[in-house]
């Protein structure tokens, strides 16, 4: 016996004035292997073609149909109904701009994220097309793989305590892209410049630890370790910097 | 000094002074604890750490590491309401999700214990200031089992289970939070730390409870027979 699955959905279109922040209510069959996905598609088939959420890849890679899950942040394509109970609450994503209903503008969030944290190699030396690419030793690489496996579907932001109530905090995903390019030989930003990105509140230390972004990553990438790291590193910048100091 | 570079001077005050304060307890417990070995353990014990200049110092530096953790660790909390309601609303969420997530919930439960210790950690730790260095309470300055044991029977008992549960709690969270935020997770996993915290929070609270309980005069010294006979 197939169990029948009650959702409710947040709905709201900020575009029309006229809409009022609601729930609806549906219900579908549950299949073998249903994913939230799937049954989200079933609905805007068969009962509501207005209903708004986002999705691409289908196979947790593209990270656009992140959403709160019984107030958990999870992948809808990768949550399978069998894991939840008969009734499920689907609500966007606290943090980012909703675009409406299930769907948020993570995009714009991201983009303010890199901008701030300069996110990308700065190498510091004039282009040279002709030149050859530098070498990076296999664990450098393996490292930096490791980092670069997030998609950036948002959810650990969603999920973090100070991420919700401060904008300017760079949150879980920040701190991983700035790991990712500490951790780059090709990156010559030195330790300094690090410590002015990254050691105030808006980055590793308005961190206080509540550990959610970790426990919700739906790429489980080991973010606990990556903010330790952080840390460790600027403490130990801090211990260097001391004589330096004026 | 950039606000960088107090940033992380602040986070090392809180989390080290946290640490210092933690360890003290597990310390301070087994030390009053001497109270299982009867009144004469209990009064020796305290006459050692006063003849030897222990106690004198620690109970001023404690207050002041006491006061120093206070305003640094509450640096992180959110000050409106409306933060507070959202932090909340987030954290009991993840807890009651198909896959509970409880630090957060932990963490809004460590500013609750910490705001009570703030109020009877201070009553207490005033209260022996003043039975450590001064004469006012018992036959001379010190600490003494029939003042101490007279209190507690009283209605201190009451105040102190209270405080024994908060600080028992926020120090065993503080110290596996400080642990993983410094990066013990890569020794160890977080489960077991998680293990780890939960017996020492179980560990220190039955012996606490155990002494709070001789201390109110609801069980006997358990621990009585192990001292020679009292000669007269």
């Amino acid at each position: 016996m197939s169990r029948r699955l009650e959702f409710e959905i947040f709905r709201l279109n900020p575009e029309d004035p006229e809409s009022e922040p609601h729930t609806d209510r549906f219900e579908v069959t549950e299949t073998p292997y249903m994913t939230l996905y799937l049954a989200l598609s079933q609905i805007r088939e068969e009962q509501d073609p207005g209903l708004q959420f986002d999705f691409a890849c289908r196979s947790a890679i593209c990270g656009s149909c992140g959403m709160l899950v019984n107030g958990r942040p999870a992948l809808a394509c990768r949550t399978l109904t069998s894991q939840l109970p008969d009734s499920i609450r689907l609500y966007p994503l606290p943090v980012f701009r909703l675009v409406g209903d299930l769907s948020v503008d993570t995009g714009s969030w991201f983009r303010q994220m890199a901008e701030r944290t300069e996110a990308w190699v700065h190498q510091k030396l004039p282009f040279d097309a002709s030149a050859e690419e530098s070498r990076m030793s296999d664990d450098d690489a393996q490292a930096i793989y490791d980092s670069d496996r997030c998609i950036e579907c948002g959810c650990c932001v969603a999920a973090c305590g100070v991420a919700n109530i401060r904008s300017d905090f760079v949150a879980a995903a920040g701190l991983n892209r700035i790991a990712r390019f500490m951790l780059d030989p090709r990156d010559r930003r030195d330790e300094s410049e690090w410590f002015e990105v990254l050691s105030s509140d808006q980055g590793i230390f308005g961190c206080i630890g509540l550990m959610a972004c970790e426990d919700v990553c739906p790429k489980q990438l080991p973010l606990l370790e990556v903010h330790a790291y952080l840390r460790r590193r600027l403490f130990a910048s801090r211990l260097v910097g001391k004589q330096t100091d004026t | 000094m950039t606000t960088a570079r107090a940033q992380l001077a602040n986070e090392l005050i809180s989390g080290a002074s946290g640490a210092v304060l933690a360890v003290f307890m597990w310390g301070h417990m087994l030390l009053v604890g001497s109270i299982l070995l009867g009144r004469r353990g209990f009064d020796w014990m305290a006459t050692q750490l006063e003849t030897w200049f222990v106690a004198q110092p620690a109970v001023v530096g404690i207050f002041v590491l006491f006061l120093v953790h206070a305003v640094f660790a509450s640096r992180k909390i959110p000050a409106q309401l409306h933060e507070r309601q959202q932090l909340t609303q987030v954290s009991t969420d993840l807890q009651h999700s198909w896959t509970p997530h409880l630090d957060s919930k932990l963490w809004l439960w460590q500013v609750r214990t910490g705001m009570v210790i703030l109020v009877l950690g201070s009553f207490h730790i005033l209260l022996l200031a003043v039975d450590v260095l001064t004469p006012l309470y018992g036959q001379h300055a010190g600490i003494e089992s029939t003042t101490t044991l007279g209190r507690v029977r009283a209605g201190l008992w009451l105040p102190y289970a209270v405080l024994l549960l908060c600080v028992e709690f926020h120090a065993s969270v503080g110290l596996y939070r400080l642990a993983v935020k410094w990066g013990a997770g890569a020794l160890l996993s977080r489960r077991t730390l998680k293990r780890i915290e939960r017996a020492l929070f179980w560990l220190i609270l039955v012996f606490g409870a155990l002494t709070l309980m001789v201390l109110a005069g609801l069980l006997d010294p358990p621990l009585e027979f192990l001292l020679p006979p009292a000669t007269q």
